[in-house]
């Protein structure tokens, strides 16, 4: 992506570094609301409240704290989640991690010692096949 | 993936990602893809080439190389490098606009003498709109 860097550093420390680095990163003195939204991984040190939708992986640190509804393709959590938690290939609960909700996931893997109060549903991965025959899809009434 | 994250104090907002909402916190923040809302940091805040930001924004130094639209409060600098666009409003203690910038908009200078910032501390203000 070729970061325009100026033989005069700037004034931010660190400018730069980043050069074509396409994980976002929410360090830990930081507080997001609001919507989250596109590519690329993610990894949340501070507060996240609000909704987001991840075409990459989510990684949720020991010192975050996430509230809302997360979509992402995979999501690590070893810090503090709740909400509703969807992953289209899979979940990982580290031991570290204390999550309440609701999580969907067709794998979902958790460690030893992870706080797990909620609803899990696993359903098999639909994104190949249009939901047509898919059976977890259809609930009738 | 983790380990790169140690400078710490600045958050990476990457190029395929959008956030619309408010961004608070006490480090400084590098936004090479699209930020929509409020931002109020006690550090810095990084516009990259690829970086557009459509917000009310608090921070203390601003660097703009992509596009800022919006109410920005510069606490001590705002530059505006040969690739940057600024369209709005700013208030600052210093500014540094570089050949090539594009500045549209107000400029307002926080006075150095006073320890109050703020619009009470307005000492000039001056109409601006120069492209370069």
């Amino acid at each position: 992506m070729g970061l325009f860097v100026k033989d005069k550093p700037s004034a931010v420390s660190g400018a730069g570094q980043h050069g074509d680095n396409e994980t976002s990163f929410f360090g830990a003195k930081l507080t997001v609301k609001g919507k989250v939204s596109g590519g690329g991984n993610l990894i949340v040190m501070g507060t996240l409240e609000g909704e987001f939708d991840l075409n990459g992986e989510l990684v949720v640190a020991p010192s975050a704290l996430v509230n809302g509804e997360v979509k992402a393709v995979n999501v690590t959590v070893s810090g503090g989640f709740s909400g509703s938690l969807t992953a289209k290939q899979k979940i990982h609960l580290e031991k570290s991690s204390v999550v309440s909700g609701r999580l969907i996931a067709p794998k979902l893997s958790v460690a030893d010692g992870a706080v797990l109060n909620g609803e899990i549903e696993m359903k098999k991965s639909s994104e190949s096949k249009p939901a047509a025959n898919d059976p977890t899809q259809k609930e009738k009434k | 993936m983790v380990k790169d994250v140690t400078s710490g104090s600045t958050s990476l907002v990457s190029r395929p990602m959008v956030v619309e909402g408010e961004i608070s916190g006490d480090e400084s923040l590098h936004v090479d893809g699209r930020v929509k809302g409020i931002i109020r940091l006690k550090g810095d805040l990084f516009v990259g080439v690829s970086g557009i930001v459509e917000a009310e924004i608090d921070a203390r130094n601003v660097v703009i190389q992509g596009t800022i639209t919006g109410k920005v409060l510069a606490r001590r600098q705002l530059e505006v490098q040969p690739s940057g666009r600024f369209n709005g409003e700013c208030t600052a203690a210093s500014y540094e606009i570089r050949e090539g910038a594009v500045f549209e908009g107000v400029s307002r200078m926080i006075s150095s003498s006073k320890p109050q910032n703020g619009s009470a501390s307005v000492s000039s203000e001056q109409d601006s709109k120069r492209q370069t």
